[in-house]
């Protein structure tokens, strides 16, 4: 480094000392910076946990001044401190912070004695900065460059937090009343009231993932138990529904009219459908299935037997399926343009398809049954 | 069959006429593969197209495929006779018809 930019930061002779070995040092501890991160963000991806943030930086000099010459007398050399470079990964779900804690075990050595759980450090009556912090080395086992001998012997911070911790951590350092500045009561009451707060928010996000997780596996092993009465129509045990392939029967059989083939697409936003006709569970669908397959493939086969084309759309079961059900209940093009409007969104086009469907069905044997 | 193509811009419109079957498929084919490249707006215009088979329907689905991921495809005029088609077939769930 250019003496230009050497600063004279006024601190003993020992804090000095330890001011230059950190420029000495300083290229060791970027490389670092870069290593621990890259290890890191593999390890958090490959155990697919989705995290708010990974961050990490290097102390500023003048910040390590600061600290120097706030607690003159307590280092000995630039080691004795484990905050150089700081790593923070901020998890939506608290209980995402175990899992990194664990990861961060997993991949690096742990200096227990100085790791603090400052989660379990508040008493009953106290609420506030929550974060676990791991002192760390990289182990050569894991990572060794020639270049960098003395990479491995630093220690650096890992800070793990919800990103409601995190938000409570920078707030309640941007208040300032830790620098000594006298804050009245009544507001650090009011900071504790939403540390409070935060940490229940905490807790109820945990509760509703973990509520929601519950449902969708409750729902997927009453679907593939078949008990489909008991299973609620929605977006979840929809999707579970489609996995069972339920209009695959009646489209192949649709398909065998021209030996046609099938295009597959997504039938996801026929549940918006579904709903419309006032179906609650998929027991409903399964109902109709049962009542309607005979009709809505004779209302197929009437339109495709006489045409020579033989490609059809995987959607098409499910659209003939829906139109014999309103058909049978009363319903004439109103109806029919009614639902293509709920899947199309509305339009012109949804009247003539509904009066083309509606001219074709009328000459068949359940719209007679269903008029008489 | 006929083909008018024109293209303003990054929109491109191919205005067909006659029937699009096995025999001519080929043809719309040539106009389109390959040629979407930078194209955000594909227009067909069947006002004066009396005819679309199987082989015409997988040349649309075809480019409807390569416009899904940089833009749109609309198919507009579309006669009573190619409409038919596409509801028959299930095609107008999936397609964009004006």
């Amino acid at each position: 480094m250019e003496k230009k930019d050497v600063v004279d930061y006024g601190l003993p002779p020992r804090e000095t000392m330890i001011l230059e070995e950190y420029r000495e040092k300083h290229a060791t501890f970027e490389k670092l910076l870069q290593v621990v991160k890259n290890i890191l963000s593999e390890s958090i991806a490959s155990n697919s946990i989705y995290i708010n943030a990974l961050e990490a930086r290097i102390k500023a000099e003048d910040s390590l001044a600061g600290k120097l010459e706030r607690k003159a007398g307590k280092y000995s050399s630039l080691s004795d401190l484990t905050d150089i470079l700081g790593v923070r990964v901020i998890t939506f779900y608290s209980d995402e912070v175990d899992k990194i804690a664990a990861l961060v075990g997993e991949i690096f050595e742990i200096d227990w004695e100085n790791s603090i759980d400052k989660r379990k450090m508040h008493d009953i009556h106290s609420f506030g900065y929550s974060s676990l912090h791991y002192i760390c080395r990289v182990p050569r086992a894991l990572f060794e460059d020639p270049a960098f001998p003395e990479l491995n012997d630093i220690r650096f911070e890992v800070q793990m937090r919800t990103a409601l911790q995190h938000v409570w951590s920078v707030l309640d350092h941007d208040t300032g009343y830790k620098s000594g500045f006298e804050v009245p009561k009544e507001y650090l009451r009011n900071i504790n009231r939403l540390a409070g707060m935060l940490e229940l928010a905490d807790e109820q996000f945990c509760a509703i993932r973990t509520g929601i997780n519950n449902y969708r596996r409750h729902v997927q092993s009453l679907v593939r138990s078949g008990k489909f009465d008991e299973v609620p129509l929605d977006g979840d045990s929809f999707g579970n529904y489609l996995e069972l392939r339920p209009f695959d029967s009646l489209n192949n059989r649709i398909a065998s009219i021209n030996q046609a083939e099938i295009h597959e697409t997504s039938l996801v936003g026929y549940l918006k459908l579904f709903l419309f006709l006032g179906f609650k569970t998929l027991g409903d669908i399964e109902k109709m299935i049962k009542e309607n397959s005979e009709d809505a493939y004779q209302l197929a086969a009437f339109q495709l037997a006489n045409t020579d084309l033989d490609i059809i759309n995987s959607s098409l079961a499910v659209v003939n399926l829906c139109a014999v059900h309103v058909l049978k209940r009363g319903g004439g093009v109103l109806e029919l343009t009614r639902c293509l409007d709920e899947l199309n969104g509305p339009s012109e086009v949804n009247r003539s398809r509904a009066e083309h469907l509606y001219g074709r069905a009328k000459k068949l044997a359940f719209m007679e049954a269903a008029n008489s | 069959m006929q083909i008018v193509k024109t293209q303003q811009d990054a929109t491109l419109t191919l205005a067909l006429e006659g029937r699009l079957d096995t025999l001519t498929s080929s043809q719309l084919d040539a106009e389109i593969q390959g040629k979407l490249d930078g194209i955000t707006s594909l227009v067909f215009d069947f006002a004066k197209l009396a005819y679309i088979s199987s082989a015409g329907l997988r040349i649309l689905l075809a480019a409807q495929k390569v416009m899904n991921k940089q833009g749109s495809m609309v198919i507009k005029n579309a006669g009573p006779e190619i409409r038919e088609i596409f509801d028959v077939t299930g095609f107008s769930d999936i397609l964009t018809l004006e």
